[in-house]
């Protein structure tokens, strides 16, 4: 079932004035429940325009967007309901936390729910075990005095406590060290395995890319370009040079040895798969194999 | 309902919007002194005919600087509150100040005359009117010429050691952040209502409620303000500033015969404003 449909959708920032600009121009879109989708595409190409339609954020000036049942074309939904269902977490969301301390900060979205005082603090423990904050260390602590990566992890804490069935991420993983990223990946792909949420997120990071998504949609110009599997799109030569698309390292690797006369299956784009396919190079001899 | 967190459009002030017209292309000193003696012409005069003047002049000027009236009017909108909560407190209290003409109500310390009819009706018009100069003034002038302009215009006080450089510099970077701090708010307000918040939707009487939902705003730009002022200071000392010291500009400039002919023009509006006894 797809939990998310959009059609021809299009926006306009700033209508009317002399500083308009067309940010989505025709989109479309389908995911479906349990997915997790990548969008890729550089700076401008509208994903963030994109992603805040999700939750009602921006309402479609054209085009047909229906999320989870909800129709945002129609003048009177429920948008908080819909708010709850779909949990964005913006670029560096760390900015967004302003309660003192980390467990009332992460309390604030079920406050809003009106949800009763216990069933907030289970959240809240449920939110912070999710995202590896022990819960009766770190309720406690005072947000200023975190590192970035801990501060990002209260912020997707947040987003989490609401229960949303749908979670969408503006460049998760942008300016955090290398040890933090890989902590927030994990953590991100037990969300959509374990706990079945729908994940949309928007990367740079094409190793992100090929670690996470089911399916990556590329954006250019403010529509979609290209969409398909990971694998679909890392291995169309022809269309990452059009719209200037990065691999990652495993394909660059791979295309290399290809380049270079060995016979090797560049659609191995899993870094254990790429290694496979580089023993079988080193195992059958340097130079044997080459035309 | 689409431009629900759709703040910038209706800030104005602080955005550069280059047309490469006329008005763009003026010597910003000359536009800068122009402007000021414009607006002080406006601020003292009280007649309903010379602020009418002042409004077509404002609404030709954009028109002249080839950026949408509708724009400036638009910058107009976040004022209206505060025109009409200045224009209802004029029309109860000023009246024993402007007392003169015919008298038209009086109750208790209320007294309401032509004469204070025309100041309410004056002091709104004048507001529009100073509103649509600035926009037009820094719609068409970057940053960058208008401090050159303030440093330069105010250059004599330095005799006296006043600090114009200075000044010149906060008053840039005031301006220069109206719209970045305009577009951090709308970010922060969406990341807000993304966990639930909702801003003015509360009844207007629970002043103190409304006030706490304010709170996930206002406390993040707090912090985000001082970062980038810290992120301002060393992008400054790491390019060599030293506050008080002599510094050469790269851009010099260099009026020409229009940029006169304007000065004398503006200077002419203003002293009919200012000295001309308008019969209304």
């Amino acid at each position: 079932m797809s939990i998310i449909e959009i059609e021809n959708l299009s926006h306009t920032y700033m209508k009317g004035t002399p500083l308009e600009h067309k940010a989505l121009k025709g989109t479309s879109m389908m995911v479906h429940e349990g997915e997790c989708i990548a969008i890729i595409g550089h700076t401008g190409s509208g994903k963030s325009t994109l992603i805040q339609h999700f939750n009602g954020l921006i309402r479609p000036d054209s085009g047909k967007v229906v999320i989870d049942g909800v129709d945002l074309t129609k003048k009177r939904i429920d948008i908080k309901g819909l708010r709850r269902k779909v949990g964005l977490v913006f670029q560096n969301p760390e900015d967004q936390i302003f309660e003192k301390l980390i467990g009332d900060d992460i309390a604030y979205g079920p406050f809003k729910l009106g949800l009763p005082l216990k069933e907030v603090r289970e959240r809240v423990k449920w939110a912070m075990d999710m995202v590896g904050l022990d819960f009766e260390e770190m309720k406690d602590r005072q947000t200023f005095a975190l590192s970035g990566g801990q501060k990002r992890k209260v912020a997707l804490a947040g987003i989490l406590a609401l229960k949303p069935k749908i979670l969408v991420l503006d460049e998760p993983t942008a300016g955090l060290d290398p040890k933090s990223r890989n902590e927030l990946l994990d953590k991100i792909k037990f969300l959509n395995k374990t706990e079945n949420l729908t994940v949309i997120f928007v990367s740079h990071n094409m190793e992100e890319v090929a670690y996470l998504a089911d399916r990556v949609y590329v954006m250019a110009n403010g529509t979609d370009v290209l969409s398909g599997t990971p694998e679909d799109i890392f291995t169309d030569k022809e269309k990452l040079q059009l719209y200037q698309i990065g691999t990652p390292e495993t394909v660059q690797a791979l295309y290399r040895l290809k380049d270079l006369g060995y016979n090797v299956d560049t659609s191995a784009f899993t870094i254990s798969e790429a290694a496979g396919e580089i023993i079988k190079v080193l195992a059958n001899g340097e130079g044997e194999n080459r035309g | 309902m689409a431009s629900e967190f759709e703040l910038s459009r209706n800030i104005t002030i602080g955005q550069h919007v280059p047309t490469g017209s006329f008005i763009h292309r003026l010597d910003p000193r000359i536009k800068l002194l122009v402007f000021t003696i414009l607006v002080i012409a406006i601020a003292l005069n009280t007649s309903y005919v010379g602020n009418a003047l002042g409004l077509l002049l404002s609404i030709y000027l954009f028109w002249a600087s080839k950026i949408p009236v509708s724009y400036g009017l638009s910058g107009i909108k976040p004022a209206i509150p505060f025109i009409i909560i200045l224009a209802v407190l004029q029309l109860i209290f000023q009246g024993n100040v402007f007392s003169g003409g015919k008298v038209f109500f009086e109750y208790g310390f209320i007294l309401i005359t032509s004469e204070s009819i025309r100041l309410v009706i004056v002091s709104a018009v004048r507001f529009v009117e100073i509103i649509l100069l600035s926009s037009v003034l820094t719609l068409s002038t970057s940053t960058t010429e208008l401090t050159h302009s303030i440093q330069s215009l105010l250059s004599p006080l330095k005799k006296i050691k006043f600090p114009v450089h200075e000044l010149s510099l906060i008053i840039t970077i005031a301006i220069r952040f109206v719209p970045t701090f305009a577009i951090e708010m709308e970010k922060m307000m969406k990341a807000q209502a993304s966990r639930g918040a909702d801003f003015g939707s509360g009844e207007w009487w629970r002043i103190i409620q409304r006030t706490k939902d304010m709170l996930p705003i206002i406390i993040p730009l707090f912090n985000i303000a001082l970062s980038r002022a810290e992120d301002l200071i060393l992008a400054m000392e790491s390019r060599c500033y030293t506050p008080g010291n002599d510094r050469s500009s790269y851009s010099v400039y260099r009026a020409i015969g229009r940029d006169y002919l304007v000065l004398i023009i503006g200077l002419l509006f203003s002293a009919l404003l200012l000295f001309y006894r308008f019969p209304y």
